[in-house]
């Protein structure tokens, strides 16, 4: 992983469209601020690995099960 | 084509059933290629299809409609996030929540975060991380369609 030092109001650039800027310090907590092109998706990486994990659940579900699951929510459509 | 699936084995499908995923779904960003599948035999109108990877039999998600668990889900999305599924009017998308179904079916749980956006018209889809801050990954179904079923 590249390591950069950077001050409070300075930036990087990834390629030549993406700035990441370091707005604020306090303690420790860095408030950043990113300029990217709107299709270019922006996370927090712990809720886009939370998805990643939950994705990788609902595969490993158990199918059988499937079937009470279906009467649950048919349970709920007769009403 | 001839497709391997999770739940229904060797099926039959047509080419223009497949859905081209661009950046894949999270946690499997390589398997581009998905279809839905609908469990006709049950014939009992379930509302539970599946998600099924046109490239990996064993990966399929069940997916469910938002609105059988929710009557309004709106999830906040950048414009520019859903320019890969090309024209579209917002009436005309797909939308899908993934089950997580454990052992104990009580604790399913749907993933209002991240629905599956997809626009049939150029059969293309994505899963997008909504910015709505009261939507969570884990969503208690079996709650919600008690809570349906009082209103």
């Amino acid at each position: 992983m590249l390591a950069l030092s950077r001050k409070v109001n300075e930036s990087i650039m990834i390629g030549n469209e993406i700035e990441i800027s370091v707005l604020e310090i306090k303690g420790d907590q860095v408030k950043l601020g990113i300029r990217a092109p709107k299709n270019v998706s922006i996370y927090r990486e712990e809720i886009f690995k939370q998805i990643q994990e939950a994705n990788r659940e609902a595969v490993e579900g158990v199918t059988p099960q499937a079937e009470s699951l279906t009467e649950l929510f048919l349970e709920h459509e007769k009403q | 084509m001839l497709v391997d699936t999770r739940c229904f084995g060797r099926v039959e499908l047509d080419e223009k059933k497949i859905l081209q995923f661009p950046q894949g779904i999270m946690g499997f960003e390589d398997k581009k290629r998905w279809t839905i599948l609908y469990d006709i035999e049950s014939g009992d109108g379930s509302s539970i299809s599946w998600l099924q990877s046109i490239d990996e039999a064993g990966l399929a998600l069940p997916v469910v409609s938002p609105f059988s668990l929710m009557k309004e889900y709106n999830p906040i999305v950048e414009d520019e996030q859903l320019e890969c599924l090309g024209e579209f009017k917002d009436d005309d998308l797909l939308v899908l929540l993934a089950l997580t179904v454990p052992k104990d079916v009580e604790k399913t749980t749907a993933n209002m975060k991240a629905p599956f956006i997809i626009n049939p018209a150029t059969a293309t889809g994505i899963q997008v991380i909504a910015e709505n801050e009261d939507y969570p990954i884990r969503f208690r179904v079996a709650e919600a369609v008690r809570k349906m079923k009082e209103e």
